[in-house]
This record gives structure tokens, sequence and C-alpha cells, in this order.
């Protein structure tokens, strides 16, 4: 790794913005390619995120990581889109906690993760009614995400993923579930795409299969 | 081979050998280890661990004489609550909850709790619940606390007046985030200081404070500073602080109590927390993983609590149940690896009670 990847990853790792803009401006000013600094950066991303999964950073270090790099991208994209070599964005992804269900706060950590991943996140909040992901599944997300904290709630997301059949939408939709009494058997028996035992598992995963 | 019926996290019945379930134990030992930086268990308690897990018998105990006190969560709602908050659909009035407790299930204390079992909604309803803690405790001998979820979460839009940090974040409004759970320690703290004192003075012998920092690193913090606001105005009550999970998340990030970050913290950091702010029993959690084995869970879980216990110099009431120390998770967990799970907290990891 060269000095200016070194410095990009780890301005990173730190996670404070002014550092990551003066790394990347730095970069820029030595002559490495936007999309050089764009993979030293998302490197430097990944490691966030294995910090965050091992407690060691926590979700506002890693969203100050995420805005460094936000803002490294609204300059360094249109050098990207200017050279061809420009990446497609990642998948919309329709998140919620479904109907029923107030306890929102992992679905709200799993959002951020995927947002920080690159997702386009349509975060629905909490207690959200079937009808609610079927409409944004036909408004173009292609991923759709349900929590559940309660062994009386977690039957909703197999009424979605029954809904998205009857619909004619379910081969069109990754459906990703996850909450404390949701299990990979449990997905298995109702037809999810993934089970997340955490957020970061589920990043990862979704990140793997939308690859 | 010889294979030994067991569980997955998630309650499934499998079999495994020895050279399996010994790996697995390893595994989890390791884990733990490594997430929360605690000793590993000895090689006698490996072999102690997989003893009490490869037993032929359905239920395994403790000998007569090792028997751990028994404190409880959720009050009468393990009777009245639906079936989506742990209780059994039967009503039945609080009064009589509290007594089948002690006279027909031998609790050793019990508590009573509002029907959302959260601090916030209590203060409305704050001369009801003293008016019921006194009565009671004319009927009940076993000691009588008042039990409450610090729950910061009602404290956050859409429930409560500061902001939701996780909607902020989006939005990369971090400083906006980290001042409303800031605000909502606060907050939270005098809340705590209002409901408590004034079940004390009803009578209540104790207050337990149920899945502390369930909403983050400021729900941590609002609780023992609200724990410490009680002590000094109940200097003789007793305090019994349960958390909501093995690592207390950091939403805030870095917000400190007594000049420590709290965030990122296991059981065995926590409870010293639990202590300073005047706590006279700890609940450890540690959570299950339901795509790995009894086993695995089992040895992860006893790894941090053991040094939860070392460390602690009040007692510590491990937190076993569906989906935590080791039990699977299941709605009605099964009891094999209820049993198994008790024994080992009890024999290895030297729990006071549970």
């Amino acid at each position: 790794m060269t000095d200016n990847k070194k410095a990009l990853f780890d301005a990173m790792v730190a996670y404070k913005v002014p550092g990551i803009q003066a790394a990347v401006d730095k970069a820029r000013k030595d002559g490495l390619s936007a999309s050089q600094i764009i993979d030293a950066m998302g490197e430097g991303m990944t490691e966030v995120g294995v910090m965050f999964e091992r407690g060691k950073l926590f979700l506002p270090h890693v969203l100050s990581a995420a805005q460094g790099m936000k803002n490294a991208m609204d300059v360094l994209g249109p050098e990207l889109q200017a050279s061809g070599d420009a990446s497609t964005k990642r998948a919309s992804v329709v998140m919620g906690t479904v109907e029923g269900d107030v306890h929102d706060i992992g679905k709200s950590i799993c959002s951020t993760m995927l947002q920080c991943a690159g997702f386009d996140v349509h975060d629905l909040g909490r207690d959200v009614a079937k009808a609610e992901f079927i409409k944004e599944i036909k408004d173009g997300c292609t991923m759709c995400g349900m929590s559940a904290l309660m062994t009386t709630t977690m039957t909703v997301q197999k009424d979605v993923i029954e809904l998205l059949k009857q619909e004619g939408l379910r081969d069109k939709v990754i459906v990703m579930i996850g909450g404390a009494p949701v299990t990979q058997a449990y997905a298995e028996k109702i037809g999810a795409d993934i089970y997340g035992e955490t957020a970061s598992e589920t990043t990862r995963k979704a990140k793997t299969i939308s690859e | 081979m010889t294979q030994f019926y067991t569980r997955m996290g998630d309650g499934k019945r499998v079999t495994m050998a020895k050279k399996e379930i010994m790996c697995d134990i390893e595994d989890g030992i390791a884990d733990a280890v490594d997430m929360g930086g605690v000793p590993a268990l000895s090689q006698n308690e490996i072999d102690m661990l997989f003893e009490i897990i490869s037993n032929k018998n359905r239920i395994v105990g403790v000998e007569p004489g090792n028997e751990v006190v028994l404190s409880y969560d959720i009050g009468q709602l393990d009777f009245t609550g639906d079936n989506g908050n742990s209780g059994n659909g039967v009503d039945v009035g609080r009064l009589e909850s509290a007594l089948l407790h002690e006279r027909a299930l031998g609790a050793d204390t019990f508590e009573l709790a509002h029907a959302d079992y959260s601090i916030k909604p209590v203060k409305p309803v704050i001369a009801n619940e003293m008016q019921t803690m006194e009565e009671i405790q004319n009927e009940i001998v076993a000691p009588f606390f008042y039990g409450a979820m610090p729950n910061g979460g009602l404290y956050y839009a859409p429930d409560g007046p500061y902001g939701n940090p996780a909607d902020l974040m989006r939005e990369f409004k971090i400083e906006e985030a980290m001042t409303a759970a800031e605000l909502t320690a606060n907050h939270l703290a005098k809340d705590i200081e209002y409901v408590a004192t004034r079940m004390v003075t009803a009578g209540a012998d104790g207050f337990n404070f149920d899945t502390t920092a369930s909403a983050g690193d400021a729900d941590f913090v609002g609780t023992l500073k609200g724990v410490a606001a009680l002590r000094r105005e109940c200097p003789n009550t007793y305090i019994m602080v349960g958390m909501a999970g093995e690592s207390v998340m950091g939403i805030h990030g870095s917000i400190e109590y007594e000049g420590k970050i709290v965030a990122g913290t296991y059981p065995h950091q926590q409870v010293v927390f639990a202590q300073k702010a005047g706590a006279n029993v700890f609940g450890p959690v540690v959570n299950t993983n339901t795509s790995k084995s009894l086993a695995w869970n089992l040895a992860r879980s006893v790894t941090f609590v053991k040094e939860c216990v070392k460390v602690a110099k009040i007692p510590c009431h491990v937190n076993m149940g569906m989906g935590v120390g080791g039990i699977p998770m299941c709605e009605t967990a099964p009891l094999d690896a209820v049993t198994r799970c008790n024994k080992a907290m009890v024999e290895i990891a030297k729990v006071d009670g549970i």
C-alpha cells in the first residue's frame, strides 16, 4: 500500500471528517485517480465495519467515517463519471419493523450499516403495514428487510413474503429478515433469502448477494 | 462413536460426538476471550462443562445445599402478559399473582410491575402503583420489589421529546444525535429518581432495573445516574440492575459515567459501574447465537459470567431465559437446555443467584 493509500485507509479508521478530507486532498494533489482513492477509502470503511462488529467503534463513529466518504464522493463522483470508471450504486432497500411491533433499534442500526455500505435505504420505521413494504417494492426497491422482536410479530415476515408471491413480485426482490426471535431455520421455513444474526452480518450478506 | 443428545441455539434437537462438543466448547470460550478480553476457562472447568452437557438425564441440577437464590423480573406479567410479552395470557390480579409466586411457585423474591414495564409510563399512575404496593406488602412475606425497564427508547421520537439518534445519524446529524442521547440520559435519571423513591416510600423492599441499556450507552448512563440518586435518597433500599445484552451498544459512543466510557463494555466491566452507582445485585446477560450449538453458547456465556462474578464486589444474579445465558432462543425454552445452563452457571461461573 502506498503512503497515500495508507493515509486514506488510516483516516477512515480514525473516522474524523476533517482528517478524511485532508487525506483525500493530499491524494488528489499527489495524482491518485478517483477510483484509486475510492478503493483505498472503501478498504478503510470495511475495517471500520469490522471494528464496529467487534465493539471497538460505535455507530456515531461509523457514520462519521461514512460522512467523510460521502463528502469525498461528492467531489470524486463526477471525476469518476467523466473517466467512465463509475461503478453502479448498490440496490435500493426497503427496511422496516413489521406491523404490530414497535422495537426498532436493531432495525435502525441495520439500516444505517446498509446505508454506509452504499445501499439506497428506504427506512419506513416501525409498525409498518404489510402493504407499505409491497408499495416500496413496486416503486423499485429490489431488497426488503423486515425486523421483528416478538414471537407474535415474526409471523408477519411470512405474511409479507406470501403477499409478494400473490403480487407476482417474489422473484424480483431479495428478502432479508432479522430480530431476536428470528433464526436461520425460520428464514428457511418461510422462504426468506437472508437471515442476519446481527446488523453487520446482514450487511455483509446483502453486499455478497447484490454483487 | 457415542452420540450425545443436545441442542442448537434455536432449540433444534441435534446429536453430537464428544469431539464435536469439546471443539464447540473451546470455540465458544475463545470467542468470549477474543470479544471481551476475559480469561479462558481451565481444562478442569471445560471437563465439567462437557460432563454437564453430555449428561444422559433429561434434567440436571445442583447438589442439595448448593441451590442459589432466584430473583424475578417482569412481575405479574409472566402470568398476565400475552405470548409476545413472555407471558402466559392468564388473567389474574396483581395481588393474586404475587401470592401465587410466593406460595405456589416458591419464589425467593417477587416484584410489582406496570403493564408496560417501563419507568416512563409509571409517572402518571404513580399514586395507583404506590397504593397497590402498599396493599400487597400487607399480604406478602417474601421481599417484594418494584420492577421496570429504564427503556431509554421511550424518550426518543416518536415516543419522546428528543430526536431519534438512529434517524439523525442517517442524515449525518451526528452532533444532534449525541446531544439527544445525553438529554435522554438526564431525563431518564430524573424519572427513575421520581418513580423509584416513591415506590420505596410506599413500602417496596427494593427496585429492580430490568433490561438496562436496551437503548444503548445513554440508557445505561441514565440508569446509573438514577440508581445513584435512589441510593442517596433511600440508603437502605435493595437495588438490582439487570442488563439487556452482553455488550452496551454505542448509540452515543462516548458518553461517560464517572469519567469512563460505557459503550462496548462487557459484563465484567458493567458490574463495576453498577456497584459504583449503588446497586446491591447485578444481573449479567450473555446473548445466545441461534446458529451455534448449546455447547458453544454455554461455554461462551460461562466464560463471560465467571469473570463478572470474580470481579464483582456485589452478588451476581445471571439472566437465564429465552435467548440468554446459553439457553436456546425459543418461546418455551427446552428444560434439558435450561437445567444444564443453570447448573453450569452455579457450579462453574459461581453465580450468587439466577
